[in-house]
């Protein structure tokens, strides 16, 4: 009697071969049979006309805190992804002393835009080193997580305020390495750092004061461990972008050690440049190292209100000050101040192109519900003002509670960024998982990669599809035993319709602690997500216990511990 | 502990299969305009090099004041700094 059996579905096997069709058959966790299966089991799942895939792997999450109040990391899971890579871009929520809580949560707050009460009234604050919030996350944990350490969060530990200012003494580099160590073997999946990112002062980020000679010591100890280095290049730019890439490759090189930097995205404006940045890619695979740009699968759309601080405004002094550093009263009486206005309008005037085409989303009040779906450009024509105008005074008089939706934003040229998903050495990730929840959805990319490039663009197989997404990942990131269907494997799984799967429209929903909202996708097209041979989702059942597991863990008998 | 990939003995990386990019270097420790214009600009007046260094990292020198750490120093411990201007295109 086998625990599970899913029944006559197309097996792709994440390997990129063929699918064929076959019964899997699951016990103890792990696949122990894949062809006929005759013998019965505790749950048989029916999977004609399905794929049966191994789990889906999203290497770039900001789901730390949001697995201290949901061990799932609602909807990840339904969408089919069972093992999340939290931690990216220097940023993780451990190890962290007492002192820096605030501080953290101050940058998190910044750069992945997570609301600050989400953390006042979600967590608490009952772990210190890396060891306990493991623990910690441990409880009701649903999904796989294999965690970064953030380099910000590692200079704070040992260096403490003194990390936002200077370059590393030797003693602490030191320090630096043995915490390291110590993360390392409480589970940690590596180590991220970041290049670009701003703190809640729009000062630099710890990490960025680091020097090359710091980083080297951290990736010697990554090196001591097989484990990845991911960071967060100036993307913006392919000329600096490469000039990361190299360094990356050097410590790849010397370290012998996985490295991935995210995000690269692919526009109008810049496809040479991406090219001249693959090519170098090419190049220094070509020298054995291991540099593998994360490319995430759908367009850059960005919601936002004026009650919360957007990056779509942060090129805007003005308005991104008082977004950023103004209470609700002080926004709104800037924008009635008819001086300041005026002021703020000017200062908009660069992206006059854009203001028109955003698309009222949202409202609270019944006399603007007609301007719903609505451009502001037609908003504007039907008021008599000008798109900035209509933006500020329907932000007036929802009392700042109006969303706007800027689509299309990039990286939304199917054919160049099919080809940039479609490149060997580019690894589907950067969804963003968790973070920037009011300003987009960071789920359902796999559904997007399926749905959209692979059945209706074409630009790739499904099962090269589901191998980018499967073993691909977890080769990338030297995470055993996952990735694949084959006996012997872990039990992670994913049924779904290749005729439908997709992320659902962008929805508005209040599930985030503190009475918080965020934009979210359901999954379509999923029938069932399991994790360890358990059922962790279905569409019939929604979720359901299962046991995710911190890896890449060990290689044993058992499941990874 | 599992280990997916070996140590390796470190060898000096070959760069001869690379191609020619942009030169840059990464900063010394307290390392100023002055600094790398002595360093890396040496046949220049040291004026001219700090110019000509600045208008290659605008990303350094037209960043928004930094007030922790050094103020006045715009550079980072982290920063890419281009030592020549962007190449040409091919």
């Amino acid at each position: 009697m086998y625990d599970l059996v899913i029944r006559n579905g197309n097996v792709v096997d994440g390997s990129g071969l063929p699918a064929y069709r076959a019964d899997v058959a699951v016990k103890d966790g792990r696949i122990v049979k894949i062809g006929r299966v005759s013998e019965g089991a505790r749950r048989v799942v029916d999977a004609a006309g399905k794929v049966v895939a191994p789990g889906f792997i999203d290497p770039h999450t900001h789901f730390d805190a949001q697995l201290l109040w949901d061990g799932c990391a609602k909807p990840a899971l339904s969408h089919g992804v069972t093992t999340i890579v939290p931690g990216n871009c220097s940023l993780s929520l451990a190890p962290l002393r007492a002192e820096h809580r605030m501080k953290l949560v101050g940058m998190f707050n910044q750069i992945e835009e997570m609301p600050l009460k989400a953390f006042r009234d979600g967590v608490v604050w009952d772990w210190e080193t890396f060891a306990e919030y493991i623990a910690r996350i441990r409880k009701g944990l649903a999904i796989n997580v294999a965690p970064l350490v953030g380099h910000s969060v590692l200079r704070l530990w040992v260096m403490r305020d003194a990390a936002m200012e200077r370059t590393a003494t030797d003693a602490e580099v030191a320090q630096m390495q043995a915490v390291l160590r110590e993360c390392l073997d409480a589970g940690a999946a590596g180590l991220s750092t970041s290049y670009v990112d701003m703190d809640e002062r729009l000062q630099p980020v710890p990490s960025r004061y680091a020097d090359a000679s710091e980083v080297d010591a951290l990736a010697s100890v990554l090196g001591e461990y097989g484990r990845m280095l991911q960071i967060v290049p100036e993307f913006y730019d392919a000329d600096l972008t490469i000039a990361r890439l190299d360094q990356l490759a050097e410590l790849s090189l010397k370290h012998n050690i996985p490295t991935t930097f995210s995000p690269l995205f692919v526009n109008a404006d810049n496809i040479e440049a991406v090219n001249r940045v693959m090519r170098r890619v090419d190049e220094q695979f070509d020298r054995g190292a291991r540099v593998w740009p994360q490319v995430q699968t759908r367009p850059i759309d960005i919601s936002f209100c004026f009650a919360v601080p957007s990056l779509l405004f942060i090129r805007f002094r003005s308005w991104y000050r008082i977004m950023r550093f103004g209470a609700h009263e002080e926004i709104l009486a800037a924008f009635r101040d008819p001086q300041n206005r005026q002021k703020l309008i000017a200062e908009a005037a660069p992206l006059a192109g854009l203001w028109p085409r955003l698309v009222l989303r949202h409202v609270n009040t019944d006399a603007n519900r007609q301007y719903v779906g609505k451009t502001l450009g037609e908003i504007g024509e039907l008021r008599g003002v000008s798109p900035v105008d209509a933006m500020i005074d329907l932000s007036l008089e929802e009392d700042l509670d109006a969303h706007f939706l800027a689509a299309g934003m990039g990286h939304n040229n199917d054919a160049e960024v099919g080809r940039l998903l479609s490149h060997p050495r580019v690894h589907v990730g950067a969804s963003d998982g968790g973070a920037h929840i009011l300003s987009f959805s960071t789920y359902g990319d796999t559904g997007y990669l399926l749905g959209h490039f692979v059945r209706d663009v074409k630009a790739m197989s499904l099962e090269a599809a589901v191998k980018k997404v499967t073993s691909d990942t977890a080769a990338i990131w030297g995470i055993p035993e996952r990735g694949l269907l084959q006996t012997g494997y872990v039990a992670d799984m994913v049924v779904f319709d290749p005729k439908t799967i997709d992320r659902c429209a962008e929805d508005y929903v209040g599930d985030v602690p503190g009475d918080g909202y965020r934009y979210v996708r359901d999954s379509s097209g999923v029938e069932a997500v399991f994790v360890g041979g358990a059922l962790a989702w279905s569409a019939a059942e929604g979720y359901q216990p299962a046991q995710g597991q911190i890896l890449p863990g060990v290689i044993s008998a058992g499941l990874a511990a | 502990m599992f280990q997916m990939f070996p140590t390796r003995v470190w060898k000096e990386p070959d760069v001869s299969q690379l191609s020619r990019v942009r030169r840059s270097v990464l900063p010394q420790k307290d390392d100023t305009w002055a600094d790398i214009a002595r360093r890396e600009l040496a046949d220049l007046a040291e004026a001219d090099a700090v110019s000509a260094l600045q208008s290659w990292n605008l990303h350094v020198f037209m960043r928004a004041t930094i007030t922790t750490g050094r103020p006045g120093n715009p550079i980072l411990p982290s920063d890419v700094i281009f030592v020549e201007p962007p190449l040409a295109a091919a």
